[in-house]
């Protein structure tokens, strides 16, 4: 009798946890085979999500258009990125994107000549976020002084052919939102703790650095290269902890300080497969999700003290 | 190998969190504890928002105290009618400790509250347990037996209304002690992301009298419930419990805990519980450590939970 409720049990156990990891793996193989097939390129793809279109884009207005006499054309911007989507998978641990357009109607004689500076910069999702600072009560660290902003770019990157002070002036950097100094951040009034304005500045400095050290915030004063008289590319590498959500890309055509063209573009971060399951599942279905979590522990409970047949205090 | 958790949001090396589980496993199995006084803390300290850590190891609490559980009942060291009313009192606690995370992160102090509850009853546990095992360790040593404290007669927990009689643990005393006790634990193990058993366990004995040989396993009992809870109320209220690190911690201890436990066939009572002591008391000063030291960075950020700040 108590052998074979040990038997059911241990096969009760085993079950719930087989169940469990067995759907997991099985969206993860399914995943990996819908990816592999996405990652053939095919004709039958469509344009706007494959990376073959935009290439084809490019190289159309790559060589050297012939300059009119009459009327000197204006230098334009084109650009993209290597992938417009990006999956979160449960393997993500950061991917590299490259950044890559061209000046239409360069007008500088080499890749070195310097006439253009190109500014990239690509932006996360403007989120809620608050600000906190310690501060020693008899002894002890604790958060007295807190700051909640409103909207802060979850990530924000800026690459340069050169450093931006030497690109252009404070006020077009302002104006574009372009450099640490110039993000976007709105404190929400009435929802401070224990701050005057005067520490604003500091907060702010605060949120940029705390940003920095964990890789969300990211600047390279010379990660813009030419590689032609009108090509360039910039390479950025996303950390694994990068939000998930649109990242938008901003060009920038800089000629002596003056902005000349701009362009834009944009990188999706999407939660794939295993993750995105999960995730749906912990946000949309929190009690069943609960539930299952809990199923899974007692299976495992169960399935460990059958296989080790151990009588536990 | 790395895993992106899905929850935690963040990549981990799954080799790591596996190895800590097993680790906390073997110790817990040594000890006959549950080990969340450990884990909850190496989590939060391997960069774990303290929120999720809480949550998941409720669920891996939850694995590693059913066998447990199971085992004692199947030797009827389970005293239900007690465990019953230890167990409503626990889900009241849960549910207000829930709740309880949720206010204190919304205003910033949730770090601050895990840290004060862990340096509190792990520096008066970890102080209490090494005093008794190292006076039963001098007197082995010095040939005396090691006197055991009798059960004393009637004192005031026995006078409160609202009589109940617990037959497996032959007593006769008021719901109101046991109910509050399971509360206090429910409570604490929704904020700390323990079982409690390290509390439950000394309150039956000294507080309630039970006898010795149902206390663990009614408090086992009361403990895989009440965590239960706390899994699926952190779910839901906070959305901090994730599956999949839940899982590793699961199969690292699990296989821990059955070394532990060969381990631990191999010392004696008070021997264990003066290293355990040790250990408590351990955790206890690199918590408060962490309080007292300057900040590396006086300035944190997070997201915003909840409606307001």
């Amino acid at each position: 009798m108590s052998l074979n409720w040990r038997v059911l049990r241990g096969i009760l156990g085993a079950v719930v946890m087989v169940a469990a990891m067995a759907m997991m793996i099985g969206i993860e193989i399914a995943e990996a085979q819908r990816r592999q097939r996405s990652a053939q390129p095919g004709p039958a793809r469509d344009g706007a999500g494959s990376p073959a279109a935009p290439v084809e884009q490019i190289q159309r207005t790559q060589p050297p258009q012939p300059v009119p006499a009459a009327a000197v054309p204006r230098e334009t911007v084109q650009a993209d990125v290597s992938s417009r989507s990006v999956a979160v998978t449960s393997s993500f641990t950061g991917t590299e994107i490259v950044v890559f357009g061209a000046v239409d109607h360069s007008r500088q004689p080499t890749a070195e000549a310097g006439l253009y500076d190109i500014v990239i910069v690509l932006e996360g999702t403007p989120t809620r976020l608050v600000a906190r600072r310690k501060s020693n009560v008899a002894g002890i660290w604790i958060n007295t002084h807190s700051i909640t902003f409103e909207s802060v770019p979850s990530y924000y990157t800026i690459l340069s052919t050169r450093p931006l002070d030497e690109v252009t002036n404070p006020l077009v950097l302002r104006e574009n939102d372009i450099g640490f100094d110039y993000v976007r951040m709105t404190p929400i009034q009435g929802w401070e703790t224990g701050v005057t304005t005067a520490d604003l500045q500091e907060f702010a400095e605060a949120v940029v650095r705390l940003k920095q050290r964990d890789g969300l915030f990211v600047q390279e004063e010379y990660g813009v290269v030419f590689i032609g008289r009108s090509l360039f590319r910039a390479s950025v590498n996303l950390p694994a902890n990068v939000p998930v959500g649109p990242l938008d890309v901003r060009v920038y055509l800089f000629r002596d300080g003056n902005i000349l063209s701009t362009y834009t573009a944009r990188v999706r971060l999407e939660r794939e497969g295993l993750e995105l399951l999960l995730h749906n599942f912990a946000f949309n279905r929190p009690l069943l999700y609960g539930l299952f979590t809990v199923t899974i522990a007692v299976g495992a409970g169960l399935a460990a003290s059958a296989a080790f047949r151990r009588n536990a205090r | 190998m790395n895993f992106y958790l899905p929850i935690a949001e963040m990549s981990v090396n799954v080799v790591v969190f596996l190895g800590m589980g097993g680790a906390v496993g073997f110790l817990s199995g040594m000890f006959g504890v549950g080990g969340g006084f450990l884990m909850t803390p190496l989590l939060i300290f391997s960069g774990i928002p303290a929120a999720v850590a809480v949550g998941t190891e409720a669920a891996q609490i939850v694995a590693s105290s059913v066998s447990g559980a199971i085992a004692q009942w199947r030797r009827n060291n389970v005293d239900v009618k007690m465990g019953t009313v230890l167990l409503a009192g626990g889900v009241v606690g849960s549910v207000l400790g829930v709740e309880m995370v949720k206010l204190l992160r919304q205003i910033g102090q949730f770090d601050f509250f895990v840290s004060l509850a862990y340096v509190t009853f792990l520096g008066i546990i970890g102080a209490l347990m090494l005093m008794e095992s190292a006076n039963t360790i001098r007197k082995t040593r010095q040939g005396k037996p090691a006197s055991v404290r009798r059960p004393g007669q009637h004192i005031w927990v026995h006078k409160m209304p609202l009589k109940m009689r617990f037959h497996r643990s032959k007593l006769y005393i008021s719901a109101i002690p046991p109910f509050a006790i399971g509360g206090f634990v429910g409570f604490l193990g929704a904020i700390m992301g323990v079982g409690g058993g390290f509390i439950m366990v000394p309150a039956m004995i000294y507080l309630l009298r039970v006898p010795t040989n149902v206390v663990v396993g009614t408090s086992l009992f009361q403990i895989v419930f009440v965590t239960g809870l706390t899994t699926i109320l952190h779910a839901t209220q906070n959305k901090t419990v994730d599956v999949v690190l839940a899982m590793l911690l699961m199969v690292g201890g699990v296989i821990g805990a059955q070394f532990g436990a060969v381990a631990g066939q191999k010392l004696k009572g008070e021997q264990l519980r003066f290293l355990l002591a040790g250990l408590v008391l351990l955790v206890c000063v690199r918590i408060a450590w962490s309080m007292v030291a300057a900040p590396a960075d006086e300035y944190s950020i997070s997201d915003v939970v909840g409606g307001r700040r």
